[in-house]
């Protein structure tokens, strides 16, 4: 650098350093809103476009690994940026951080990144785990200050007890919001002693704020925790890119609640009503055995009448058998019972119904 | 045969077996008052545990808002 009449002269190179120091120093960070256009990726790893409104345009430059939502030209977008002149002197913004601007923007840049996620799986019921029944280790990631996270706290505190929740205090809006999130999701999975689930919560807000939730390496954060996720975020009509990935998705932080633990008065009541139904169950049970016994019983008597009378029966028959063969009933029909040897001048003995005679044999013929 | 040991997910599962013996081929009317006795007890445990439970709530002392 050298002078002449009292004024600095620069070389090329210490102007373009100067006044890159100015911008540096008057605009370390610039947010600035305008319209995406001439959007392009170099070598798949530099973004390029311009941000422009109805009068001015400014050429932007990012990394592609910055870009945590879709951009297309067209959207609205706001940027978090520093001013730079290259070394060929062209005035550029470098950007820290890119987001949709309005809900025209936000909305499209949801589909775009839903449509690519879903084509990837990540959102498919195949890969959704299922979460412990009752629950004795749990991580939540919110901000303890917010609403949604007390709503939280008190509901599954009535509902249930003796569950170690650890939680991760964390912004849930906001430029760093989804790295804080990522963050605490990393955590816990990294822990020696996993907790059985993340709860990841936030309450109601604008499209603007619920926007961290639709962020692209959160999302993916989310896939692949080896913890399984219930995300509740936003309210019941809100639905975001990390609901969808969630293993079980809550419509709201007090609804994640619901979810996770059942109601201790509920399952009170079940277990009266279980123990309660045994009694009257056991009486039954009595009431069909004395059914049964009388039954058999009936039966048994039954049988044992038919028995008899079948005996009976026989008997009867027999007894009249006997009765035909019976002498005295012959002798009743009139015949007579004759003793003694058929011999010419023996003596014998004839028995009538009602007589016995003495008889002597005259004569004997041969049949 | 209860336990103060067991966890109230393991007393419910007991449970829950002793009501299904009451319809299952085991059953014994001689064995069904003891039955019965015991699962009133586990019952009234239940609900014993469940009302005296807390949770035990911890924010974790690890900041988030920048890479270690």
């Amino acid at each position: 650098m050298e002078k002449s009449a009292n004024q600095l002269v620069f070389s090329v190179s210490d102007f373009i350093a100067v006044a890159n120091q100015t911008f540096e120093y008057a605009y370390p960070n610039v947010l600035i809103e305008g319209e995406v256009s001439s959007f392009k990726v170099n070598q798949n790893k530099f973004v390029f476009f311009d941000l422009k409104d109805s009068t001015g345009s400014v050429g932007c430059f990012m990394t592609i690994w910055q870009m945590r939502v879709p951009i297309q030209d067209g959207m609205k977008v706001i940027v978090s940026a520093m001013p730079k002149l290259t070394q060929w002197g062209k005035f550029s913004l470098t950007i820290k951080s890119i987001r949709p601007s309005g809900e025209g923007a936000l909305k499209k840049s949801f589909e775009i990144l839903k449509s690519k996620l879903e084509g990837e799986g990540l959102f498919a019921p195949e890969r959704k785990r299922l979460l412990p029944r009752i629950p004795e280790h749990v991580a939540v990631i919110s901000s303890t200050g917010a609403a949604g996270y007390a709503d939280f706290i008190k509901i599954i505190s009535d509902r249930w007890g003796g569950i170690k929740v650890d939680v991760a205090n964390v912004q849930v809006q906001g430029e760093s919001a989804p790295d804080q999130i990522i963050r605490a999701i990393n955590y816990f999975n990294q822990q020696e002693i996993l907790p059985e689930v993340i709860v990841i919560i936030r309450g109601g807000g604008s499209a603007d704020d619920l926007s961290t939730f639709n962020d692209e390496p959160l999302v993916r954060a989310i896939v692949a925790s080896r913890i399984p996720t219930l995300v509740g975020v936003g309210h019941e009509i809100d639905e975001s890119l990390a609901d969808l990935a969630a293993d079980v998705r809550a419509a709201t932080p007090s609804n994640a609640a619901q979810i996770l633990v059942p109601d201790k008065s509920e399952i009170i009541r079940a277990v009266r009503v279980q123990v309660s139904s045994l009694l009257p169950r056991i009486l039954q049970i009595i009431d069909q055995q004395k059914q049964i016994i009388k039954s058999n019983l009936s039966d048994a008597l039954e049988n044992v009448v038919r028995f008899i009378d079948e005996k009976s029966l026989k008997v009867m028959h027999l007894r009249s058998i006997l009765l035909q063969l019976d002498p005295k009933t012959i002798l009743a029909r009139g015949y007579a019972l004759i003793r003694g040897t058929a011999k010419i001048g023996a003596m014998i003995e004839i028995e009538t119904n009602k007589v016995i005679m003495k008889a002597e044999v005259k004569n004997v013929i041969n049949k | 045969m209860l336990s103060t040991n067991k966890t109230i997910q393991e007393k419910i599962t007991e449970l829950t077996k002793m009501v299904e013996w009451f319809d299952g081929d085991e059953f014994k009317l001689e064995a069904a008052l003891d039955k019965y006795q015991l699962a009133e007890k586990l019952a009234a445990e239940i609900e014993q545990d469940l009302s005296a439970l807390k949770n035990e709530i911890s924010i974790v002392k690890q900041k988030f808002d920048s890479e270690k």
